[in-house]
């Protein structure tokens, strides 16, 4: 088990903002604050829930709500996780039913909080939006600062919709 | 039914690597036409590829997809050391072995349990499952495991790897850590024999096909980097005749090229030819599974693929525990090319099929042209072919049933259409 929340960037980097997650993981690994990514196989997202209690995935979407729009669910262990736009994912199986595989086999972390960031270019080989660079940087920011301070006091990053 | 009409729509193919299209038309009990449709992110690749420096096309291709990095790596080493004229230590080729090994546990393992096994078990996908076959699945999960630390103690890290380069590796891996595998990979030879013993009690259509199998063949072992392409209907060539064989066709419906041979048609690659072709070259181990499930060679069911993949996840065990117990460190972890103008191709074994690559280099090592041939869409015009015989023989069951029963009849294939598509959507038109 690691120590705080175990954050996750998932994406493609050769898709324009379909590599948000990764770029998170980037950005927050030159923050200082560790944090891995993959490609989204939902069999090694499957791993990385048994090595924490709180985790965190950072990943592209697209909901139809303005470009570089950054969500947040949480997801319970008993709850189906359904995030909006989950059936566009890029990576094969999703990772909604990643989550609800891990949560037939007993997987699951306490605390998995999910956040999307809208994409609004997925073509190959295209550079990630602006709008998408900037809700990276953002969220980056904000994920740090709970990772390295925020967390003592229980601070979340303010933008999470419920 | 003659006569009737009707149109079945399906939503996006589940449990294939990638998405795109396909649409059977049907008037009454014939199936007029099927068209598969994939896009080619190779083709977006190829164009990037220009100009660029060789050493950075093995990383540059690994992205290509998430599934099969190794392969494109390989591949593409492979043929630009043929342009260069470099040859590596023996030992650098049993490390290249042992890395491609990993990724065929890792594909293999996700597609057999995850992705064809529902099909098998009447479930709709992996999730349902697991609620009934939790152990399937477990033992899915930690073989996928086991692949994915083969991938990332060799390649660097799981997803993209980055350590294989053209003239060897950039690090050799220290004895101690290949070691230290052997009693997980002992372990995964068992759970393969016991995943044949599984898959082979499933039950499978009638469905037989006169096909064209073609695969790698190699005197001394089983085919994965290297040997000759050969075929059940006397193909038998070295890599650099590939294009003089193999043509790609545009057809209106795709984005990407229909691969055939040339005077003949569509033919097969994939496990399936690579058993049919290779069977002798199998480990002992191996044979005997294959003999004890009923499989003699040649299998013309594609529904028995499974049986056939579950096959090649024991020789990839029983391949990298060898490997892992002769494993002395290479003299060199590698050599260091000299620039020069010149063309290399190269075909290795993904786990899908061959992959051919082939690039143009000039005087100072840049890529003047490069060619990449994906195993799916080598495959593409065969699981047009497949469909149009196998729909006929579902076209009177219910609607939902044969969408279905069709859905199954492409992941045979295990197509990798994130190699060649965004969305793969099934259509089924009754006229």
């Amino acid at each position: 088990m690691t120590e705080g929340a175990r954050i996750v960037g998932l994406g493609n980097a050769d898709r324009g903002d379909d590599a948000a997650g990764l770029l998170v993981a980037r950005r927050l690994r030159e923050l200082g604050v560790e944090s891995a990514a993959e490609s989204g196989d939902p069999l090694s997202l499957i791993e990385s829930f048994g090595q924490t209690n709180d985790l965190i995935i950072v990943d592209a979407v697209i909901t139809g709500a303005t470009p570089g729009t950054i969500r947040c669910r949480e997801v319970g262990p008993d709850a189906v996780a359904t995030l909006e736009g989950g059936e566009t994912s890029t990576h094969g199986l999703g990772v909604a039913q990643a989550i609800e595989l891990a949560r037939i086999l007993n997987r699951l972390p306490q605390q998995i909080r999910i956040y999307g960031i809208e994409g609004r270019c997925f073509e190959i080989g295209a550079p990630p939006s602006r709008e998408v660079l900037a809700a990276v940087e953002s969220l980056a920011q904000q994920l740090s600062y709970y990772q390295l301070r925020g967390r003592q006091g229980g601070r979340r990053p303010a933008f999470e919709v419920r | 039914m003659s006569g009737q009409t009707r149109t079945i729509k399906v939503g996006t193919l589940a449990r294939v690597e990638g998405e795109g299209a396909l649409h059977i038309k049907l008037r009454g009990e014939q199936v007029t036409d099927v068209k598969l449709s994939i896009y080619e992110p190779p083709r977006f690749f190829e164009a990037f590829l220009r100009g660029r420096h060789y050493s950075e096309v093995p990383d540059i291709t690994a992205r290509i997809c998430g599934i099969c990095p190794i392969a494109y790596q390989m591949s593409a080493i492979h043929a630009i050391e043929r342009a260069l004229g470099v040859r590596v230590d023996p030992a650098v080729r049993l490390l290249r072995r042992l890395f491609y090994c990993g990724e065929w546990i890792e594909s293999h393992a996700l597609h057999v349990y995850m992705l064809h096994a529902p099909d098998f078990l009447g479930y709709e996908d992996a999730i349902q499952m697991a609620g009934n076959h939790r152990a399937l699945v477990e033992q899915a999960l930690r073989l996928k495991k086991i692949g994915n630390r083969l991938v990332q103690l060799l390649g660097g890290r799981e997803i993209h790897p980055i350590s294989a380069k053209v003239g060897g590796f950039y690090k050799n891996p220290a004895p101690r850590d290949l070691k230290a595998l052997a009693d997980d990979l002992k372990w995964a030879l068992d759970a393969s024999l016991q995943t044949v013993k599984v898959v082979s009690g499933f039950e499978f259509p009638e469905f037989e096909q006169d096909y064209e199998f073609v695969a790698l063949s190699h005197a001394d072992e089983y085919p994965l980097n290297e040997g000759r392409l050969i075929s059940n209907r006397g193909l038998n060539l070295d890599a650099a005749e590939y294009e003089d064989h193999f043509i790609e066709q545009h057809v209106k419906h795709s984005n990407a090229l229909h691969s055939i041979i040339r005077g003949r048609g569509s033919y097969l690659v994939g496990p399936l030819a690579r058993f049919n072709l290779n069977f002798d070259q199998l480990p002992q181990v191996a044979r005997e599974a294959a003999n004890a499930a009923g499989l003699t060679p040649p299998v013309q069911n594609p529904f028995r693929s499974i049986i056939v993949r579950a096959v090649e996840l024991v020789f990839a065990c029983a391949e990298a525990l060898r490997i892992v117990g002769e494993y002395e460190p290479p003299q060199q972890a590698r050599v260091e090319p000299v620039a020069r103008a010149g063309v290399g191709q190269a075909i290795t074994e993904a786990p899908r099929g061959i992959l051919y690559h082939r690039y143009a280099l000039d005087d100072d090592g840049r890529i003047v042209a490069a060619k990449i041939v994906p195993p799916t869409s080598q495959n593409q015009k065969r699981i047009e072919d497949d469909l149009r015989e196998f729909a006929a023989q579902v076209v009177a069951w219910p609607v939902d049933e044969a969408q279905w029963k069709c859905e199954q009849a492409i992941r045979n294939y295990d197509p990798c259409i994130s190699c060649a598509t965004h969305f793969l959507r099934l259509k089924i038109e009754r006229e």
